[in-house]
């Protein structure tokens, strides 16, 4: 039998070339029971790996460690009732009520709006049909004089107040 | 990534880092002190973890820097040469026994880990775990390009020890 290519891959693998599969087939061809005698000097390196990715930690290791996170064995989920009041408990219903009623208001509303607006009539610009807001002339000329009245104050305690800052500025 | 559940992602990992461990302490009761210190650290800090791309290897740089930590505090107190007895006596633990009986099993160990640290640390991650060099990498903080050249040295090594033995029978 020849065994070149495992020379080849064993010259390979001391100079660190050999890749994760060929290591394997190294491995693999030490373990078998008939390796030709130049050869078998090495099975020694290689069933000494092999032996060596078995070691393993005791039994009780599981326990201890279990222990010291606070999950010992055995794991029993205690569930317990949690107590609360009548009223508590009806809580979920409270929430669809209130829902509902958000809900119905909601549309309510809505359904209003959109019939208020479909009810108007459209604007109407005949002068014809204008209506007064007051009933007597004296009435509507007091409210239109109260108004300017207003408007002349404001408008005189601004144009003082622009004056006074100009002033002020002046004399700076 | 999910919530890290200790059964399912971080107790399946104990006999691997273990492993590790014991290939940088040489001593079996260390490294099954630097495993359960792993398992709880990461454990205790499993919520900032979720963005972690692979949790085994994350474990695995908390392990090897927590078994540093121990082996240097160690050889500080200039144990060395107890560790040395230890690590002697060390073989009768380790689970194969077939190491203890058989000669030559115990000559490469004695040779795997007279390697420093570093050497050894790629030799069991590459030959004995079976990493790739990506996965070593990220594990030991360094480039792919240095973890190929430590194997390379770690590998010639072994080599010459090997020939040596074979030759003069040492």
């Amino acid at each position: 039998m020849d065994y070149k290519y495992i020379e080849q891959l064993l010259e390979r693998y001391w100079v660190a070339e050999t890749t994760e599969k060929e290591e394997s087939i190294l491995r693999a061809f030490f373990s078998q029971p008939d390796v030709p005698a130049h050869l078998l000097q090495y099975k020694g390196l290689f069933s000494y790996e092999q032996s060596q990715a078995e070691i393993s930690l005791s039994d009780d290791f599981d326990e201890k460690i279990l222990k010291k996170i606070g999950a010992a064995e055995p794991q029993i989920i205690v569930v317990r009732a949690k107590r609360q009041s009548f009223f508590r408990s009806l809580r979920p219903l409270y929430e669809a009520a209130a829902a509902i009623a958000i809900v119905a208001m909601v549309s309510y509303s809505a359904s209003s709006y959109l019939n208020k607006q479909n009810s108007q009539s459209p604007w109407d610009y005949n002068p014809a049909s204008y209506q007064d807001s007051y009933q007597s002339a004296q009435q509507s000329y007091k409210v239109v004089q109260d108004g300017l009245e207003m408007f002349q104050k404001t408008a005189s305690a601004d144009s003082t107040k622009q004056n006074n800052n100009l002033n002020s500025a002046h004399e700076e | 990534m999910q919530d890290i559940d200790f059964r399912y992602d971080l107790l399946p990992l104990k006999n691997k880092l273990f492993r590790l461990a014991l290939r940088i302490t040489l001593d079996s009761a260390e490294a099954e002190d630097v495993t359960s210190d792993t398992l709880i650290k990461v454990w205790n800090k499993r919520e900032e973890l979720k963005g972690v791309e692979s949790i085994e290897a994350y474990c695995m740089t908390v392990c090897r820097n927590l078994a540093l930590d121990r082996h240097e505090k160690k050889e500080a107190q200039n144990l060395s040469l107890e560790a040395y007895e230890i690590d002697a006596t060390d073989n009768s633990f380790t689970p194969d026994e077939q190491l203890e009986r058989d000669e030559k099993l115990r000559k490469v160990h004695e040779l795997f880990n007279q390697l420093p640290e570093r050497q050894r640390t790629i030799m069991q991650l590459r030959d004995i775990e079976e990493k790739s060099y990506r996965e070593i990498a990220t594990i030991m903080g360094v480039s792919e390009e240095v973890v190929k050249v430590t194997l390379f040295r770690a590998r010639q090594a072994i080599r010459k020890q090997y020939d040596k033995i074979e030759n003069y029978g040492l």
